[in-house]
C-alpha cells in the first residue's frame, strides 16, 4: 500500500509479525550483550533471591505431590515459609526469574558456592547453560519481556499509525536511558511498563472485538501480579470509555458496563491469586497489607533540583517545586529528538481530533490521514462485548490519559519519588507513540520535499533510522549508568550533576569498583560496602566477581569503624557516610574512585597503615 | 533532523569533553608546586569534589574540608570544568590560570578573615552549664573529650553531616525546657563574630521537626540568634562586633529547641576580622 492518498489498505501480515519480531530480537540482543556491566541493585538482588526461593517451592511442591502428600505441600507453613519472602511486591517476575535461573544457569552449585544460595542445593543441577553468569539468567526474563515490550508498543501504534512511524515508536520506546537501565534487570518497572501496553491494547481491540475483551481481564490478573501500578489501569481505561461514549452520557443514556470491564474485574483478581500463594491462606488481609504497604509507602531520600527530599512537602513554595519533578524529569531524560517528535505528534493528534471521521475520509490525502491509519465506525449500533463499534476510538484521548495518569500521579506532592523516572515509566510507551506520529509527519514532509529526486524510495526508511539514531547513541552512551543520565537540553552526564538531579540509587554501581576492592582486599577482611546488600555481595561471589568469603562489615553507622576498606555510593543524603569513612579511615583522600564521563559514583577508602613514630631521642 | 543530527554528534563527542585522569594528575601538579600551608583547594562544580580529592586529599585535611566558610582563607585553589566557579571563590581576584586538559586551574586570593578567636578549637577553654525551671542552673563537667550533663546533655567537637555537606562543629543534642549556656572568658573580639549553624544527619533531620535556637551574647549583649531546622541547612550569619574589637570579653551561646527528638544540633564560630 502506498503511504501516500490512498485509502489505508489492511497491511501484509508478514510485515505486521516479522518487523515487531525483529524489533524484538534486536531489543533483547542488546540487552544481553550489554546487561553484564550493570551492576546489582538492592532491590533486584531481594528479587534474585526471592526468585529463587520460589521456584526452590515450586520444586519441591512437585515432589511432594508426587510423593501423595498433597496437604502439606499447600500447608500454610509451607507457603509461607518461601513465599514470606518480600511478600510486598507479587510473585509473577520473581517466579519467572527463578524459574530462568533454574533452567539456564551454568550449575557449579555444588562447590564452594553451595552455601551462598538461599535454598538447600542437594546436587548439580541439569541445566541448558545459556549463561555463564547466574545473574544474567536471572535476569532473562526481564530482557525478553522488554523485547516483547517493543513489539507491543509497534503492534499499538499500528492501531493509528503505519509500520515505519510504528517501528520507530517502537524503537524510541527502549531507546531512553533510563528505560533501558530498568530493562535489563530482574526488577519490576519495565516489566509492569509492558504490562501497561498488553492491557491498554487488548482493551482497545476489545472494543470492537469480545475475544479481547476476554483476554485484557487475563492480561490484567498478569500485570497484578507483576506489580501494584496495575491498580491503575482501570482508572486509565474508565476515563476513556466514558470519552467515546460521551454521547450516550449526553443523552442521559449511561453506556452498557462493556465486557471489557466484567472481564477485568472477574478474570484479573483471579489470576493473581493463582499467580500469589501468598495469598492462598488469607486473600483478604494480606491483599490489604499489600494496598496499604504501597499506599502508605515512606519517602526515601532522592535529590531533585539539587535539593534531597525524603518527606512531603509542607510550605506552597516546596509543593510547586516538587511538583514540577515528572515533568522536569521527563524533560531532561528523554531523547531530545524524541521529544520533539512527540511534540510534532501532539499537535497532529490535537488536529486530528478535531475532525470526524467521515471528514477524514472525504478528505483522505489531508496532512493528518497521511499520519493516521483510520479506525473509524464500522457499524451503526454497540453492544456490550463491540462496546465501540460505532464511534471513533479517540486515539488521541486514549494516549493522553495512559501519559497524564503515570505522571499526574508522580507530581502529588503526597506521592514519593524515590524511585525517578521509573516510577512513571508506563507512561513512556504511549508517549512514544505519539513521538511516532510526530516521525510519520516528518516522513511525509521530507517526501514531499524530496519527491523529484531517485532517493525518494529510500527517504522513509533513512529518515525513520536518523530519528531513532540519537536516542540509540545516548542510551548507548549512558550504560551502565542511565540513571545518572540527563540528555542535551541538561548537558548529560555533567549537566545532569551540576542541576542537582539524582545520580543513581540502591548501589548498584559498585560493580566497576569491584576489582580495586579485590586488589586492595585487607587482611582483616573487614569490607564495609555502605548501600550494596548483602544479597548482592553473594550474588557477585556466585558470579565470580568476587571471591568466595569477601568479608561484609555489615549495616549502619557504627560498623564503618570497624572496617578497613570501605566504598561510598554518592547520593546526596549519603555524606553522613563519608564522614564516617574519613574518621574511620583518618584521611579525605578516596583512593579509588569510579566515574562516567566525570562525574564520579562511587568511592573507595582504605585505612592505611599509620607511619611508624619518630624514635624517640 | 537537525537536531537529530547534532544529538547523535553529542552523544559521540560529549564523553571525550569530560576531564581525563591525566587532566587531574596535571591539575593537581600545578595545585602541588604553589601550594602554601593555609591555602583553601576546592573543586567546581561541586560535584567534583572527590575527583580532586584523589589527587589531593592530603592538602585537604578534616578541619578544612569541614570548613565554617571560606571567610578565613585568602588563596583559594579551585580545579574547574565546564566554566564552573566554586562559590568559595566568590569576591575573590583571580591571580593565576593554568589549563590542563579539560581543567582549570585557577588561583585566587581575597583578604582573608584573620581569626582572633576559634570557638571550636578552643571549645575545652569555655564552661558548660543547663538550665531548668526546676533545677535552676547546674555547671557540667569534662569527660571522655566531651562536656558532660547531669540531665544527659553531652557537648563536643564532631564531625557532622549538616544539608548533606560536612561541617566540623559543638554538636548537643538539646533538652527541651532546658537552656545549655556555653560560655567563653577572655574572648579577644575582632570586627565580626561569625555563626554557623544546623542540624546533623539526614534521617534525625527527616525524623524531627523541631527547631534549635541559638542566642548569641557578647559581653552580656545580645548580637543575634540562629535557628536551626530540617531545611534551614547551614545558615552562617555574621554579627558586627565592631565597637568591641580589641577588647576581650565573654561570650555566651544559650542553646534552646521546642521539640528535642532527632535535633542532634551542631555549630561553629570564629570572631575575625575581615
Amino acid at each position: 500500500m502506498s503511504e501516500d492518498a490512498k485509502p489505508v489498505q489492511p497491511s501484509r501480515p508478514r510485515r505486521e509479525w516479522l518487523l515487531p519480531l525483529f524489533l524484538a530480537l534486536a531489543t533483547s540482543a542488546w540487552m544481553l550483550a550489554v546487561e553484564g556491566h550493570q551492576g546489582i541493585g538492592r532491590d533486584e538482588s531481594q528479587y534474585f533471591r526471592a526468585g529463587e526461593r520460589y521456584w526452590g517451592w515450586v520444586e519441591s511442591t512437585v515432589k511432594e505431590i508426587g510423593k501423595g502428600h498433597f496437604a502439606s505441600a499447600f500447608s500454610r507453613g509451607a507457603v509461607d515459609a518461601a513465599w514470606d519472602d518480600n511478600h510486598e511486591h507479587p510473585s509473577l517476575m520473581k517466579l519467572l526469574y527463578g524459574a530462568s535461573w533454574r533452567a539456564f544457569h551454568t550449575c557449579d552449585c555444588t562447590g564452594p558456592k553451595r552455601g551462598l544460595h538461599p535454598i538447600p542445593i542437594t546436587g548439580k543441577h541439569a541445566t541448558l547453560p545459556l549463561f555463564k553468569r547466574e545473574s544474567s539468567a536471572f535476569r532473562f526474563p526481564a530482557i525478553l519481556l522488554a523485547g516483547l515490550g517493543v513489539a507491543l508498543v509497534y503492534w499499538l501504534a499500528r492501531r493509528v499509525l503505519q509500520p515505519l512511524p510504528s517501528a520507530v515508536a517502537a524503537v524510541l520506546s527502549v531507546a531512553q536511558p533510563h528505560y533501558f537501565f530498568h530493562a535489563q534487570i530482574s526488577c519490576f518497572d519495565v516489566p509492569i511498563t509492558v504490562m501497561a501496553v498488553l492491557v491498554a491494547l487488548a482493551y482497545w481491540k476489545s472494543l470492537r472485538s469480545p475475544r479481547w475483551g476476554i483476554l485484557c481481564g487475563v492480561f490484567w490478573g498478569l500485570a497484578l501480579a507483576t506489580k501494584h501500578n496495575a491498580w491503575l489501569f482501570p482508572f486509565f481505561l474508565l476515563p476513556h470509555y466514558l470519552w467515546i461514549r460521551r454521547r450516550d452520557l449526553l443523552r442521559l443514556r449511561p453506556p452498557r458496563i462493556p465486557l471489557v470491564f466484567v472481564s477485568m474485574a472477574t478474570i484479573g483478581p483471579v489470576v493473581l491469586f493463582v499467580l500469589w500463594p501468598w495469598l492462598w491462606h488469607s486473600p483478604v488481609d494480606r491483599a490489604r497489607g499489600w494496598l496499604v504497604r504501597h499506599t502508605q509507602h515512606e519517602h526515601y531520600n532522592f535529590e531533585y533540583l539539587g535539593r534531597n527530599w525524603n518527606l512531603p512537602p509542607k510550605e506552597t513554595d516546596r509543593k510547586l517545586l516538587r511538583m514540577t519533578f515528572p515533568f522536569v524529569s521527563t524533560l531532561i531524560t528523554v531523547p531530545v529528538t524524541t521529544l520533539a517528535l512527540a511534540g510534532i505528534g501532539t499537535v497532529l493528534f490535537l488536529r486530528r481530533r478535531r475532525r470526524t471521521a467521515e471528514a477524514r475520509l472525504s478528505n483522505p490525502g489531508s496532512r493528518e490521514n497521511r499520519v493516521f491509519v483510520d479506525e473509524g465506525p464500522t457499524a451503526a449500533h454497540a453492544s456490550w462485548i463491540r462496546p465501540g463499534i460505532d464511534v471513533d476510538l479517540s486515539p488521541g484521548v486514549f494516549l493522553a490519559i495512559h501519559i497524564a495518569g503515570p505522571i499526574a500521579l508522580i507530581a502529588l506532592p503526597s506521592t514519593p519519588i524515590f524511585g525517578g523516572v521509573k516510577h512513571f515509566l508506563p507512561a513512556m510507551p504511549f508517549f512514544c507513540v505519539v513521538a511516532g506520529a510526530g516521525a510519520a509527519w516528518l516522513v511525509q514532509f521530507a517526501r514531499r520535499l524530496f519527491s523529484p529526486l531517485r532517493f525518494r524510495g529510500a527517504l522513509p526508511a533513512s529518515l525513520a533510522v536518523l530519528l531513532c539514531l540519537p536516542a540509540v547513541a545516548e542510551t548507548q552512551r549512558s550504560h551502565p549508568d542511565g540513571l545518572g543520565h540527563y540528555n542535551l537540553l541538561a548537558g548529560g552526564f555533567a549537566g545532569g550533576a551540576s542541576l542537582g538531579m539524582n545520580r543513581q540509587f540502591w548501589g548498584y554501581s559498585a560493580l566497576p569498583i569491584l576489582p580495586w576492592m579485590i586488589a586492595h582486599r585487607p587482611t582483616s577482611n573487614r569490607i564495609y560496602w555502605h548501600d550494596v546488600l548483602h544479597d548482592a555481595i553473594t550474588m557477585y561471589q556466585r558470579d565470580g566477581r568476587l571471591p568466595i568469603g569477601v568479608g561484609d562489615a555489615g549495616v549502619g553507622e557504627n560498623v564503618v569503624e570497624q572496617s578497613d576498606l570501605g566504598i561510598l555510593i554518592l547520593e546526596k543524603h549519603f555524606t553522613v557516610y563519608e564522614g564516617l569513612e574519613w574518621q574511620a579511615y583518618q584521611t579525605t583522600k578516596p583512593s579509588s574512585v569510579y566515574a562516567h564521563e566525570g562525574v564520579p559514583f562511587v568511592v573507595g577508602y582504605e585505612r592505611k597503615p599509620q607511619p611508624p613514630r619518630p624514635e624517640q631521642p | 533532523m537537525l537536531l537529530a543530527l547534532v544529538e547523535t554528534v553529542n552523544a559521540f563527542v560529549a564523553p571525550a569533553l569530560a576531564p581525563s585522569e591525566k587532566d587531574w594528575r596535571a591539575a593537581a601538579a600545578e595545585v602541588r608546586a604553589g601550594f602554601q600551608p593555609g591555602d583553601l583547594i576546592v573543586a567546581a562544580p561541586a560535584w567534583s569534589d572527590s575527583l580532586m580529592r584523589v589527587q589531593l586529599g592530603d592538602l585537604v585535611p578534616m578541619p578544612i574540608a569541614g570548613r565554617m566558610d571560606a571567610g578565613r582563607f585568602g588563596r583559594i585553589w579551585e580545579i574547574s570544568q565546564r566554566g564552573a566557579r566554586a562559590a568559595e571563590t566568590q569576591s575573590a581576584q583571580m591571580a593565576a590560570t593554568s589549563r590542563h586538559g579539560r581543567l582549570s586551574v585557577k588561583l585566587w586570593q581575597k583578604p582573608a578573615a584573620r581569626v582572633a578567636f576559634d570557638f571550636l578549637s578552643q571549645w575545652q577553654k569555655a564552661s558548660l552549664s543547663v538550665s531548668t525551671p526546676d533545677r535552676g542552673e547546674l555547671p557540667c563537667w569534662m569527660a571522655q573529650a566531651k562536656f558532660q550533663c547531669g540531665e544527659g546533655t553531652s557537648l563536643g567537637p564532631e564531625l557532622l553531616e549538616i544539608d548533606t555537606a560536612l561541617r566540623n562543629g559543638l554538636a548537643i543534642d538539646p533538652h527541651e525546657r532546658t537552656i545549655t549556656v556555653l560560655e567563653y572568658s577572655d574572648v579577644p573580639f575582632g570586627r565580626e563574630l561569625a555563626v554557623a549553624a544546623g542540624l546533623h544527619n539526614v534521617w534525625l533531620r527527616k525524623s524531627g521537626d523541631g527547631k534549635v535556637h541559638l542566642r548569641v551574647l557578647a559581653d552580656g549583649r545580645e548580637l543575634g540568634a540562629v535557628d536551626a531546622g530540617s531545611l534551614s541547612g547551614w545558615s552562617v550569619r555574621r554579627f558586627d562586633t565592631s565597637g568591641l574589637a580589641g577588647r576581650q570579653g565573654k561570650v555566651r551561646f544559650e542553646i534552646t529547641v521546642d521539640k528535642a527528638h532527632g535535633r542532634h544540633f551542631g555549630f561553629a564560630a570564629e570572631a575575625r576580622n575581615p
